[in-house]
């Protein structure tokens, strides 16, 4: 990381010409990973990666420059190319750089860049080994193991600096069922921002065991209908459609530009009266969470929407000058690489007070969607689509025959209107989110809920 | 970091390998400049520019490949480079042997495709470029409320291996790509949207006419757009939505996925897997392709052939360490991709048939056009072939374009989708796509799912 003045003299010379603003951000990563196969070690990786970003704004225009090279006098020339190519009126200023504020989120007991890879491989092949005895019809097992720790310094011409480190750990393991020239998989990817010992407590023989159920019962299968009906969604990773189909267009980036069904919609219903969500990176140890966003903002809990009614958007520093509102804390970005930009961290729709039992006896007919695959949403229309990885017919009120190969679409706008049942079992689910400001750790979540009709796309 | 101190560093490096006890080794550098601007509001919203490298080392130790790679080339990360690739070598089992490889009649690769063209790269060029565009789509209709991302962008960069056997391997590529998104309002209010690209070498050659039209019918054809009714019925899949179809099952043409028992294709070379009207080639060196390849990551010559010729499976394509699991030659299509190297396409073309996009309409009698596809990272089971996902289209009535369709879904099999192929059209375009481009025209499929809530 630069000293101060390195750092200040790199402001004086992106300021130089008609920025109103400029940031420096500078980050390290060191990353590590190991993957098993069937219980061969097919893979073991190690990482570094440095680099710094230099962002200009004047208004609303805003030049990024980037790069791996940290020589001071290569960001020196590329903050002198940025300075040249901002279109702004008049010479900004350069306020007084802050006390360095250093964060971290997570208590980590373990730290999981410490352990060493011949552990990791011993955890893994305990679930591959218990999943290949499980039965014949397993075929393969693929697991990994994934750290990271990355560390970023955020200052500004407004005097923030900032410095950031998180440690985050993500475990995946797959399970593949075969029958005939039908293979279908079972799989859990939690990740955390806890040390290491998350994953020696992780219940990795019950999880590898849910995933070899799931796999068995989607092979032995029948197709999914299609017809439009009531759907209900299961908790933590079912709410991924929450976090596309609303997050993404409550995004600054999206409404910043009117380019989002929820423009000028703040205090208005969006959503049926018993929905309320949040968007919340503060949750300790949770895998979305951070202590300081990119921009060296505190990162905050944020109510989105509270009974039905929106409360609030996702707004990063550019969002707040296309909006006229301050920014929310929540400015993100994969590296280096990419100018940060408003987005979710751990983003769930609130717990209800509905038993997820009761939603089940008082459907007569519909899908229940056990587990989510991904998806994606279309912010300007609405339209969405999503994957459902295991699913169950409902009948008469009881969870009836499995069927798979059934994927969810509609509009985002209207999917919200007609939840009419929310459980009252919220989890959360690890995920990794793509925009524009590349992949960020995220949460999605809810509790079981019920949607009175969603059009289910299967082959039957 | 300039090319020749990247070499020199990358020279002391594998010679620190191999006295640090490495059997083999090798360090591959990659660095990219690039530049954009993106255009909102009849202004240049936003410029990046950026210089980035990374340097990769692996080496092999017991037959195992360990990986580990920095940003930072400096004598200090020689250790840590060293250091971590051992240790990741002994924590590996994999039972198959790997290979650092140089064929002694080609030490030296050298490609170099980068024209003189790439000056006209510039801030100036770009954002007039872009401003004329944004301005011809606001003024093609005024139904066009917004354009919402409109980026005009190109990068370029070297690539250079070079390993412990003897390798020195350049190649490196530039290119250009345009990117719009725009949304239109239609007579009920409803919001409609649509994108298009153009990629290219020299920025005088974009035709703005041209885009214009393909552009202007992607997103105005969408207008009345609405479901339709549930049948099994005739598809007409338009090229762009062919290529990002075909591609979701690719995968499962490589032999990795086969010899792990995740492709279905697996023994199956020889065999007829798709109808007699669809030949797919591989041709590194296609003379309309913007990137050429004539080597691969593991300094292995690419060569063309065909994928499937008239429905039968000819090749799967193979790395060093697939080939010689399964007893051949590598295809020449190990690429590396992060910490691994795995089996990836140079430029895919489908053979052309002799008939017009209208021509195929008439065949199919009714039907529908698929013309976009969402969800193909999730709504797809790779392995099975089986999917289901979001479209939007035209309908087919009498063998004409009717109107367009919007949130339905389209269900089958991959596998059946490549036998029931009728015919194959003349229009062919090119996208990105895997180390090259996909070229392939439109085309018309016998029976496919479709699922809307119209009665």
């Amino acid at each position: 990381m630069f000293n101060d003045s390195d750092c200040l003299r790199i402001l004086e010379q992106a300021m130089s010409t008609t920025a109103d603003f400029a940031e420096v951000f500078q980050e390290v990563t060191e990353s590590k990973s190991v993957s098993l196969l069937n219980g061969q070690v097919i893979r073991a990786a190690t990482g570094f990666d440095s680099g710094t970003g230099i962002r200009l704004l004047a208004g609303t225009n805003s030049v990024y420059v980037y790069s791996s090279d940290n020589d001071i006098e290569v960001l020196l020339k590329l903050a002198k190319e940025a300075a040249s190519a901002i279109k702004g009126v008049s010479k900004g200023s350069i306020e007084a750089l802050k006390e360095l504020c250093s964060t971290t989120k997570a208590t980590v007991e373990i730290d999981p860049m410490s352990v060493a890879k011949t552990d990791m491989v011993d955890f893994l092949r305990k679930s591959s080994d218990y999943a290949l005895s499980y039965d014949p019809i397993i075929t393969q097992a693929a697991s990994s193991i994934a750290s990271s720790v990355r560390t970023v310094r955020i200052i500004n011409t407004r005097g923030v600096n900032a410095e950031d480190t998180t440690k985050r750990t993500r475990l995946s393991i797959e399970i593949i069922a075969t029958k005939e020239n039908e293979k279908q998989s079972g799989r859990v990817a939690p990740g955390t921002m806890k040390g290491y010992e998350f994953i020696n407590d992780y219940p990795v023989i019950d999880k590898t065991r849910e995933c070899c159920d799931t796999a068995i019962r989607m092979v032995n299968a029948g197709y999914a209908p299609s017809a439009k009906m009531p759907v209900i969604l299961g908790n933590a990773f079912g709410g991924v459609i929450f976090h596309e189909a609303c997050g993404h267009a409550l995004e600054a980036t999206a409404v910043g530009i009117r380019n989002s069904y929820f423009t000028d919609m703040l205090g208005r219903q969006i959503a049926s009266s018993i929905v309320s969500a949040r968007d919340n990176a503060t949750i300790e140890g949770e895998w979305g969470s951070y202590a300081t966003d990119d921009e060296g903002n505190t990162s905050s809990d944020l109510l989105l929407i509270e009974n039905g009614i929106l409360k609030n958007y996702l707004v990063d520093e550019l969002g707040s000058r296309r909006m006229n509102c301050a920014p929310t804390g929540c400015s993100r970005r994969q590296n280096y690489s990419y100018a940060p930009t408003s987005r979710m961290s751990n983003t769930y729709i609130c717990n209800g007070e509905t038993d997820p039992k009761d939603i089940i006896a008082n459907t007569e007919y519909g899908l229940y969607a056990t587990q989510m695959g991904g998806g994606s949403v279309d912010t300007s229309t609405g339209d969405f689509n999503f994957a459902v990885n295991e699913a169950f017919l409902i009948r008469d009120g009881k969870i009836a025959e499995p069927v798979r190969g059934a994927t969810l679409i509609g509009k985002g706008q209207e999917i919200l209107k007609n939840i009419d049942m929310v459980g009252n079992d919220l989890e959360l689910s690890a995920g990794v989110c793509g925009s524009i400001s590349g992949g960020v750790p995220v949460t999605v979540g809810q509790p079981t809920i019920r949607v009175s009709s969603i059009l289910v796309g299967g082959r039957e | 970091m300039d090319i020749k101190s990247a070499e020199r560093f990358m020279e002391k490096l594998v010679k620190a390998g191999k006295e640090y006890g490495f059997e083999e080794c090798e360090a591959s550098y990659a660095s990219e400049s690039s530049m954009s601007i993106d255009i909102l509001d009849g202004e240049v919203s936003s410029y990046e520019s950026s210089a980035t490298s990374t340097l990769s080392f692996r080496g092999l130790k017991n037959g195992q490949m360990g990986y580990c790679s920095t940003n930072i080339l400096e004598d200090s990360s020689i250790d840590y480079l060293l250091k971590s690739t051992m240790e990741n070598c002994e924590v590996l089992n994999d039972e198959d042997p790997q290979f650092i490889y140089c064929d002694e009649k080609n030490k030296d690769l050298y490609f170099s495709q980068v024209t003189d063209a790439y000056s006209k790269n510039t801030y100036k060029s770009f954002s007039e470029l872009g401003l004329k565009i944004e301005k011809a789509i606001l003024d093609a209709d005024p139904r066009i409320d917004a354009v919402d991302y409109l980026s005009v962008a190109c990068s370029t960069g070297p690539y250079l291996i070079i390993n412990s056997k003897g390798l020195h391997s350049y190649r490196d590529s530039d290119g250009i790509s345009i990117v719009v998104s725009a949304r239109a309002t239609d007579e009920d209010g409803s919001v409609k949207s649509g994108d298009h690209f153009w990629i290219g070498k020299d920025i005088d050659e974009f035709d703005l006419d041209k885009f214009m039209d393909v552009f202007s019918e992607k997103l105005l054809g969408k207008m009345g757009a609405r479901s339709c009714r549930s049948s099994n019925c005739s598809v007409v899949f338009k090229a762009e939505a062919f290529q990002q179809f075909f591609m979701a099952f690719f995968g499962n043409f490589t032999a990795t996925p086969m010899q792990r028992g995740l492709s279905l294709l697996a023994d199956r070379e020889g065999e007829t897997i798709a109808s007699s009207v669809f030949t797919l080639k591989e041709e590194p060196m296609y003379e309309k392709a913007l990137t050429k390849i004539p080597f691969d990551d593991e300094g292995v010559l690419t060569s063309a052939k065909a994928i499937i010729d008239k429905g039968v499976f000819a090749t799967a394509l193979y790395d060093l360490k697939s080939a010689y699991k399964a007893g051949r030659e590598s295809t020449g299509n190990g690429f590396r991709g992060g910490s691994s190297v795995s089996e990836m396409p140079t430029n895919l073309i489908v053979e052309a048939g002799d008939k017009s996009f209208d021509e195929l309409l008439e065949e199919a009698g009714e039907g529908i056009i698929l013309t976009d596809l969402s969800g193909l990272h999730a709504g797809v089971n790779s392995i099975s072939g089986d999917f289901s996902l979001l479209c939007e289209g035209y309908l087919i009535e009498n063998g004409k374009k009717g109107r367009p369709v919007e949130q339905i879904t389209v269900a089958g099999n991959f596998y059946d989708v490549i036998k029931s192929i009728k015919s194959v059209g003349n229009d062919i375009i090119n996208l990105p796509s895997g180390e090259g481009e996909f070229f392939t025209p439109s085309v018309l499929v016998s029976s496919l799912a479709i699922s809307g809530d119209e009665e």
